[in-house]
């Protein structure tokens, strides 16, 4: 039944057009699901963790797993038809550049506000690295709280953070692809959404 | 080292210096210098000797070694621009120094040759940034280059260069008698602004009770009210406050105590390098050296970067009688009895982290309330756990295997004090926001339940909002992780309660390791948003795992400890489980999950009681509300009425269906699906039940089980399988029997 694989190198340019832009709205409910199939995509602008992050989810057998990967969003207009209903969007994040905030923050133009409702998150590495700035942890923060997405941090640099990743990814994919009996992307993103944590340097406890 | 260092001045004179150059590079250099006295004894071995004497010879012409011997012997003057000799030498310094790191002496050649600014200070930045030692620095050489800071000609953002690569090296420094002998004249550089953050931290390591004095309190206070209340300052006058509150009067907010800037990266990653090159090299020259015990351990100390360090005193030398008051170092104290003996002059160690290591120091800890030690080593934990865990500089080189038993170590110290850390307890705070749930899950989980009573108003934030998002994005096993993380949290907040009401009935504020104050309500508070974040933890966790066993188990776990908070651990706080984890558990489709349920219910119901009757008694007791006593009765009704009268869906309980629904559903007699017959959990023991009583009846009908005779003797027949929770139930809440005995009648508190 599973090992469904479909690997979509689908836009590496990085160019938008602005032809693209009302075309290109990637939309959550516009198509029909797969039966017991799920389709994540994961939209990384380095395309380092992207790999083996699709490696590994592909190889859960309990559903179809089909991972898709994008450099940035618009998807292009050509493989529209053919596509099938994305369930969940990864943007994922590493905290030692800049550009690929950026990037993130770029895509999210192209995704249609019904994704916003449970089935969009961000995931966050390289955070616990003394090179990064603490404020571009803390605007990646804020991005995410304000969209009441799901903040998610990952260990890349080692098979068990890759492994765990995975099983939170997939864990979250589940219940927005709704495989998950009694559970919607709604309800568990409002039960996960990140919020903006005051200063916690000093908690003042007086 | 040194005993390479007499024998090369017996007998190679003319070699003198090269000897003093012994580059580190070389297998043996990283014994410790001049502490080993007693090595030397001329008798020693004298094959090693004329190898030495081989050694010395290859060495003489070692470039590095003639490079540094430049540096010790250039003039005062010599020009820098268009030198290449100098630039040639400091090449090949530089290169051994990032290869290798650095011996002590070339050490101290180094840093008096770039602080004496004898070619200018073009050079000084360079050479400073490649002083990485392999083994110790030299107090000497410290102690020299502070005294040329004295000069004044250095440039500041030199001084400053100095004195981070001071505050990195410090663990390095084979004593800190003489820089403490200095405190004062290092104390003066406070007042150079640019200085001033850095001298603060170096200060703060060196502070001891002796040096507080009324003039220098004053001199930062004055500084204070100049610059701002300055995290560095504040910091200093935190310690010297432990150690002299009468000294310092104003308050300093307790939590403050946020580590010193972070300032040193480039050493340590390259410190970190070099040790770890160093560290494989360590086994093959082990035999060659001959080391004294004490060598072997500090060698071994430095190829580990997240390593507790060994027990040693502030003063490497033998100590002093005289001078030194009679204070004992805690490295000599070798048992309890001298432990005793000498609780009211012991010394602490130079570096508090030792503590973590010996159970000794951890009783002395323990029985001292003194708070500059526990002040101290809180310093040094957060330092290194900040450092170490929550900004690694690179990474993945980060090494998981010294982490985990750094944290290991951590934790059984706190096992053994039976009590966190509140550096700890700052660090996991900060830790939770950037974890991936699975880095270090077992000793990050135990950290966690160590951390002691939040108060209500910050736990949301602190402690629930990066734990919810964790637990509903995780595995199955990482919920039951936690929920077995936050049930050992409340039993040791239970604990501390049941053992500090004791002590004073109306003011449970905190014993001295911390300031926070806390009343019976505000703990009664916090207790509550525990307990009540797990219930929500529970009910939707249970709801998204399709009511997993295993998941459902430990929250069972959690509720047995709850249900009993007042009888057991003296809280007046009666807290019952949410709908979303009392059904699950009814309906549950094995049967330890129905038993275990009809134990906490029965535990509640003793709760419950007793609480009235001393309610009654003494007529100040505590009030539970009746909205508690409410949901109870419910609970129980709904479950003597669906397990033992088989009428599941009454009008005005917990679970309805309209009778039409019902009825469509086309499940024969609906009403008794969820008795003790026909339960899912049970199904199996009324079918093995049957066959045992009737053998020789080929159809089975369950419902002949309820008629009177047979009822007792399956009840008898359940209760001998071991479900004691589900007799205790029976026995304390249903008394009357009527008619055929199917009736049961509900007790409501």
């Amino acid at each position: 039944m599973s090992r469904g694989f479909v690997y979509n190198i689908l836009f590496r340019t990085g160019i938008v057009l602005s032809v693209y832009i009302r075309m290109s709205l990637l939309k959550p409910f516009s198509k029909l699901p797969g039966l017991n199939a799920a389709n994540i995509l994961l939209v990384e602008c380095e395309e380092q963790f992207q790999k083996s992050l699709a490696d590994a989810l592909v190889e859960e057998t309990a559903v179809t797993v089909y991972v898709r990967l994008a450099k940035s969003l618009p998807l292009p207009k050509e493989n529209e038809e053919s596509r099938p209903r994305i369930d969940l969007v990864v943007f994922i994040i590493n905290l030692t550049s800049e550009l690929s905030f950026q990037s993130a923050e770029a895509s999210l133009k192209y995704l249609d506000p019904g994704y916003l409702l449970g089935k969009v998150c961000f995931m966050v590495t390289n955070a616990r690295n003394a090179s990064v700035p603490t404020e571009r942890l803390d605007a990646v923060r804020k991005l995410a709280a304000a969209l009441h997405c799901p903040l998610l941090f990952a260990e890349d640099q080692t098979p068990d953070g890759v492994t765990y990743a995975t099983k939170r990814l997939l864990s979250i994919l589940k219940v927005s692809a709704g495989l998950v009996p009694m559970a919607t992307a709604l309800y568990l993103s409002s039960l996960t959404s990140c919020t903006v944590p005051p200063d916690i340097d000093q908690p003042s406890f007086d | 080292m040194c005993l390479c260092l007499t024998e090369c001045f017996e007998y190679f004179s003319n070699v003198e210096m090269a000897a003093q150059l012994n580059l580190s590079g070389h297998p043996d250099s990283g014994l410790p210098s001049l502490t080993d006295q007693s090595m030397s004894s001329r008798t020693s071995n004298r094959s090693l000797r004329v190898a030495e004497k081989e050694r010395r010879k290859n060495e003489a012409e070692d470039p590095s070694v003639l490079a540094l011997q430049y540096f010790y012997n250039v003039e005062a003057g010599t020009p820098v621009s268009g030198n290449d000799e100098v630039e040639r030498n400091l090449v090949l310094v530089e290169q051994v120094a990032y290869r290798n790191g650095l011996s002590p002496e070339a050490i101290s050649i180094m840093l008096e040759f770039a602080m004496s600014l004898r070619m200018g200070h073009s050079l000084c930045p360079r050479v400073l940034k490649c002083l990485i030692p392999v083994t110790v620095v030299p107090q000497e050489a410290v102690v020299r280059g502070v005294s040329w800071l004295g000069v004044g000609k250095i440039p500041v953002s030199t001084q400053v260069l100095f004195i981070k690569w001071v505050l990195t090296v410090f663990d390095m420094i084979d004593a800190k008698d003489q820089l403490r002998a200095i405190y004062g004249f290092i104390f003066s550089f406070v007042s150079e602004e640019n200085l001033c953050p850095f001298i603060c931290h170096l200060l703060y390591l060196l502070t001891s009770k002796q040096i507080v004095r009324v003039f220098r309190v004053r001199k930062l206070l004055e500084l204070q009210s100049k610059l701002g209340r300055q995290p560095f300052l504040l910091n200093l006058l935190s310690l010297y406050k432990v150690f002299c509150p009468e000294l310092v009067t104003f308050s300093i907010p307790s939590q403050s105590k946020s580590v010193f800037k972070n300032h040193n990266m480039p050493w340590k990653s390259a410190l970190f390098a070099v040790q770890k090159r160093n560290g494989s090299q360590v086994a093959s020259s082990i035999s060659l050296a001959s080391a004294s015990k004490d060598g072997t351990n500090r060698r071994k100390r430095k190829r580990h970067h997240l390593e507790i360090p060994v027990l040693r005193s502030v003063v490497n030398k033998e100590p002093q009688t005289e001078t030194r008051r009679r204070l004992v170092p805690l490295v000599q104290i070798q048992s309890v009895a001298e432990l005793l003996e000498n609780m009211d002059h012991i010394e602490l160690p130079a570096q508090m982290g030792s503590l973590l290591g010996s159970s000794l120091a951890l009783q002395y800890l323990d029985c001292v309330q003194d708070e500059s030690a526990l002040l101290r080593l809180n310093f040094w934990l957060g330092y290194a756990l900040h450092e170490e865990l929550l900004f690694c500089g690179d990474g993945a080189s980060q090494n998981s295997e010294e982490s985990l038993q750094f944290l290991n170590k951590l934790l059984s110290t706190q096992h053994f004090l039976q009590e966190g850390f509140s550096s700890s307890e700052a660090f996991l705070y900060k830790f939770l926001n950037v974890w991936d749930g699975s880095l270090l899950r077992p000793q990050i989980l135990g950290l966690l339940s160590n951390i002691p009573v939040i108060p209500s108003s910050q736990i949301e934030r602190l402690l629930f909002k990066p734990l919810m998002q964790l637990f509903f994005t995780s595995s199955v096993f990482f919920k039951c992780g936690l929920i077995e993380c936050l049930n050992n949290m409340l039993l040791k907040w239970l604990i501390w309660h049941s053992v500090y009401a004791l002590e004073d009935d109306l003011d449970i504020s905190r014993n001295s390791h911390t300031s926070i104050n806390m009343t019976l309500s505000g703990f009664k508070d916090s207790v509550m948003g525990l307990v009540d974040f797990v219930g929500r933890l529970a009910s939707s966790g249970l709801q998204l795992e399709g009511c997993h066993s295993l998941l459902l188990s430990f929250i069972l776990d959690f509720y047995t400890m709850v249900c009993d908070t007042f009888l057991k651990y003296g809280l007046p706080l009666v807290v019952m489980p949410p709908p979303g984890v009392f059904y699950p558990a009814l309906f549950a489709t094995d049967p330890v999950s129905v038993d275990r349920l009809a134990f906490i219910m029965y535990r509640y119901k003793v709760n419950l009681t007793s609480a009235k009757i001393q309610e009654k008694l003494t007529d100040q007791a505590f009030h539970i509300s009746r909205q508690t006593f409410h949901e109870f009765n419910n609970y129980t009704v709904y479950m003597v009425n669906c397990l033992w009268n088989s009428k599941m869906f009454q009008p005005g309980m917990g679970v309805q269906l309209g009778e039409e629904l019902l009825l469509k559903s086309n499940v024969p007699q609906y009403w008794t699906s969820f008795d003790l017959v026909h339960h899912p959990a049970f199904m199996s023991y009324a079918i093995d039940f049957h066959q045992k009583c009737w053998p020789g009846k080929k159809d089975i009908d369950l419902d002949s089980i309820k008629h009177s005779k047979p009822w007792s003797w399956y009840l008898e027949y359940l209760f001998s399988q071991g479900y004691d929770g589900l007799a205790l139930f029976v026995q304390s809440n249903i008394r009357a029997r009527q008619g055929n005995g199917q009736q049961g009648d509900s007790l409501s508190t």
